[in-house]
């Protein structure tokens, strides 16, 4: 077994089990889900018009929850000395580790979107699409928080930081993704393009969030 | 080679010359030098505060030296595995998971790992959970992972601190296996290691020139 799978394979299992795997950012998500409408008021056509929004959001707040724990465990418990070290290197580490923290914690984001869609009284198709923009942009949230994550591990009130660091950096995604679903339900047609804006974004994210985060916390272990 | 010891590993040349340490600011060390051979152990002394860990992680390559050069040769195929005072285990994790990582993730041989946990005296703990161990567990559990991790330097930060005898005989006896096997050590102790023909380095001198300079 490869390095990179075997690093994979390993932050799957404990992303799992640790720390209530997907639960409690799924927790946070239906709590913003759930609070959002008795702010909002309940009239049926302002809440399907701001559903999208509203849906993509809490997704990016639940990004957000765990962040602090990706890598500040691994700064304090010694672990991120032995990444460092391995053959395959940190930011490969920090690729397999935050792809398998996705998986394993946050696949909750796009059922949670479709039901929470249908909710908030946006038809079955254009609410297909937003959860298909959630799960096209997951990764790229995730990958935007890891680095934030990086950047803050160690740090005193990290969660502070965290969300000051990633908040700007996810708007994009979170533009295309709420755009997607937006499209579809008004009939625009945009929802393509909206679509591969927001996959553009998570690719770009993969591409250059694992070497930041690697670099960050490089100069966390000096 | 003998049981419990993975050693398909490239031989390190460690070489030190002129090296200044700092941490925080202030100058911990200067004019530091020293080497170690494939098959030499290197004991690393001085009073708290005096910069081993900091030098230890200038070794491995963690912080750069403020003046002079520490090479580990050759530098593209050397591996180095570290043992810290936090041993990098996952609380959810058991031992027999946490050494199959480490092996795949270090290219040893899966076949190695009841022989190195028989070895370290971990193989009743293999369904343990890493949390539920004492300090001397971890630490022989973390041992385990060095067996496995077919490095060329061993770099270890106090690593007899929490064992009892009987361990330290185990790990003595792991260490002499791996010299043999042409493997370099580097440790930071406080306790005598009764290492045969280890190097000693005693930092007071190098920390005393820091402080006067």
């Amino acid at each position: 077994m490869s390095a990179a799978l075997a690093l994979f394979s390993r932050e799957l299992k404990l992303a799992w089990a640790g720390g209530g795997g997907p639960a409690g950012p799924a927790a946070f998500n239906l709590a913003a889900l759930a609070l959002a409408p008795l702010a909002i008021g309940p009239d049926g056509d302002t809440l399907a018009a701001a559903g999208p929004g509203v849906i993509a959001f809490a997704a990016l707040l639940a990004t957000l929850q765990p962040a602090e724990r990706l890598f500040g465990e691994d700064a304090a418990d010694g672990t991120l000395e032995l990444y460092a070290l391995s053959g395959a290197g940190l930011a490969t580490a920090v690729l397999m580790k935050t792809l398998a923290f996705t998986l394993a914690v946050f696949w909750p984001i796009a059922p949670i979107a479709f039901i929470a869609a249908l909710a908030y009284g946006l038809e079955a198709g254009p609410a297909l699409i937003l959860s298909l923009a959630l799960l096209l942009a997951a990764p790229g949230l995730a990958l935007i928080a890891a680095f934030a994550g990086a950047l803050a591990a160690g740090l005193k009130r990290a969660g502070l930081l965290i969300a000051l660091i990633a908040a700007p950096l996810q708007v994009p995604l979170l533009v295309f993704a709420a755009g997607a679903g937006r499209a579809a339900a008004e009939g625009t047609g945009l929802e393509g393009a909206n679509l591969m804006m927001a996959a553009a974004g998570s690719l770009a994210a993969l591409a250059l969030a694992p070497l930041g985060a690697a670099a960050a916390l490089r100069a966390r272990l000096e | 080679m003998s049981d419990g010891l993975s050693a398909e590993f490239t031989r390190a040349d460690v070489r030190a010359a002129g090296v200044a340490l700092s941490r925080g600011g202030r100058t911990l060390v200067r004019g530091l030098n020293f080497a170690a051979a494939p098959g030499e152990a290197l004991a690393i002394t001085g009073p708290n505060g005096s910069g081993k860990t900091t030098l230890l992680r200038a070794v491995a390559g963690f912080i750069r030296p403020d003046a002079g050069e520490i090479h580990v040769e050759p530098a593209s195929d050397v591996k180095i595995a570290w043992l810290g005072h936090a041993e990098g285990l996952k609380p959810a994790e058991t031992v027999r998971d946490a050494l199959t990582f480490h092996a795949a993730l270090q290219g040893a041989s899966p076949e190695l790992i009841e022989p190195v946990m028989e070895r370290m005296a971990v193989a009743h703990l293999a369904r343990r959970a890493c949390g539920t161990l004492s300090a001397g567990q971890r630490r022989r559990t973390a041992l385990a992972r060095l067996a496995l991790s077919n490095a060329g330097l061993w770099i270890l930060d106090e690593p007899t601190a929490p064992l009892d005898a009987v361990s330290r005989a185990r790990l003595g006896a792991l260490i002499a296996d791996y010299r043999a096997a042409g493997g370099v050590v580097i440790a930071t102790t406080h306790a005598a290691l009764d290492w045969p023909d280890q190097t000693g380095l005693d930092l007071s001198d190098a920390a005393r020139e820091a402080r006067s300079a």
